[in-house]
């Protein structure tokens, strides 16, 4: 036989706490005169206190910084100098009048598998701080390319559990750069560049490539959850002929 | 909360540090996927941010958020189309390594039977069990009467009671 409603609601409202004393009482009496009513009540207290138990998951833990490097800026302070002095031949002026002005910046999700697993994964620090990356995390390995057709650096950051490629470049016309990594544990979690066009990026199992056009600051984002030891080799082309490639090796303990 | 209103990052930081878990939580509950729940969380606390100076301050904080929290969890299932065919996602065993990491420290069979009930109901289970709220709490948030709260509630831990049954985990 179906229980009533008025007893279903007073057993909810009991394991709820939220029963009167009145209530309560009826309650009681209710239970000791029927095993329906107590059956039901000792299940529903199980499945309470099952759920009631249940673990809470942590947030991962660059989430935090990510909302609040989205969350803008009430003032916007200008940059310094400095830092583009040391990076770029072009007048400093310009570059910082562009950071000053809040930074056009792009952020380009590819579509990918990965990407669909874990867009907008820790992109947007870069975005408020791409003029002192260091913020964002050490450089764990750092290259310089010196030829005719490209020129710059190309730093490996760690900001665990993301690997940032932050590329530093000016190339005199388009330059493929493919980056490749054989732990496949490692996978491509995002993209941002400054300005709006001239790089363009894609992004397969351990290996991405990137077109890149003029002076351009951009960082691509790789997650490395288990922060395992990474080779990352990068290979320059200039019209399909290879003209640079070095590997920038990070440690992370494994 | 009135410096946060004012754009005080520091203070708006506060209500992060403070919300971020059962937001989070919240969502991965609705979604079963810690992407989404991410991508939720993300999604409420600018949300949050940029309608700080329409927010009521005579409402609770958390009313308005968890509501904020379960609405952008319903759009994210509306959007990949699994608001009702959600038993066939239950029963479905495919896992990636974070599903399956979330396994190990999740019980499963709550999230699966979670899974497999409406999301009216889950939402409800959701608020009272993994939030803590009262009856006239998630009244406030669904903005639906008390007494509509209960006879959800029971229905849901019914649901849920028989899910958990069926898949021999209760």
């Amino acid at each position: 036989m179906a229980l009533d409603d008025n007893i279903i609601e007073l057993i909810n409202a009991d394991i709820d706490g939220e029963i009167t004393s009145d209530d309560k009482a009826e309650l009681a009496r209710v239970l000791e005169r029927n095993a329906e009513a107590r059956v039901m009540h000792e299940q529903l207290s199980a499945l309470c206190e099952s759920l009631d138990s249940e673990a809470q998951l942590d947030p991962p833990t660059h989430l935090r910084h990510v909302i609040m490097n989205q969350v803008p800026e009430k003032t916007v302070e200008p940059e310094s100098e400095s830092w583009l002095h040391a990076l770029f031949v072009t007048p400093a002026v310009r570059y910082a009048a562009t950071f000053a002005a809040g930074v056009i910046m792009t952020i380009l999700i590819i579509d990918s598998g990965q990407i669909e697993q874990t867009r907008f994964d820790d992109m947007t620090r870069l975005v408020g701080t791409v003029s002192d990356t260091s913020e964002y995390g050490p450089a764990v390995a750092t290259m310089t390319v010196n030829k005719a057709q490209v020129a710059g650096q190309v730093a490996l950051r760690r900001a665990d559990p993301i690997m940032i490629l932050d590329f530093n470049l000016a190339t005199s016309g388009p330059v493929d750069i493919v980056a490749s990594y054989t732990d496949r544990t490692v996978w491509f979690n995002g993209f941002a560049q400054l300005e709006a066009t001239g790089t363009s990026i894609s992004a397969d199992d351990g290996e991405i490539r990137i077109q890149v056009n003029g002076k351009r600051r951009y960082a691509v984002f790789l997650h490395n959850s288990d922060s395992r030891n990474v080779s990352i080799e990068l290979q320059f082309f200039a019209n399909g002929q290879p003209i640079h490639r070095e590997t920038l090796n990070y440690s992370g303990g494994r | 909360m009135e410096r946060s209103i004012k754009g005080d990052r520091q203070a708006f930081e506060q209500l992060l540090v403070r919300y971020e878990k059962p937001v989070y939580n919240a969502a991965y509950r609705m979604l079963h996927s810690r992407d989404d729940a991410r991508d939720v969380t993300q999604t409420v606390f600018l949300k949050v941010y940029e309608n700080l100076d329409h927010y009521d301050p005579k409402y609770r904080f958390f009313s308005w958020i968890y509501r904020i929290t379960l609405n952008e969890s319903i759009n994210v299932l509306k959007k990949s189309s699994r608001l009702e065919s959600l038993n066939t996602e239950a029963e479905s065993p495919a896992k990636g390594p974070e599903q399956q990491a979330t396994s190990d420290e999740l019980s499963e069979g709550v999230q699966t039977a979670l899974m497999a009930i409406k999301s009216d109901y889950r939402s409800i289970v959701i608020l009272k069990h993994f939030l803590g709220c009262s009856y006239q709490e998630i009244a406030d948030i669904l903005e639906i009467p008390e007494k509509t709260v209960k006879s959800r509630l029971y229905t849901a831990r019914q649901l849920l009671k028989e899910q958990l049954d069926k898949s021999g985990k209760h």
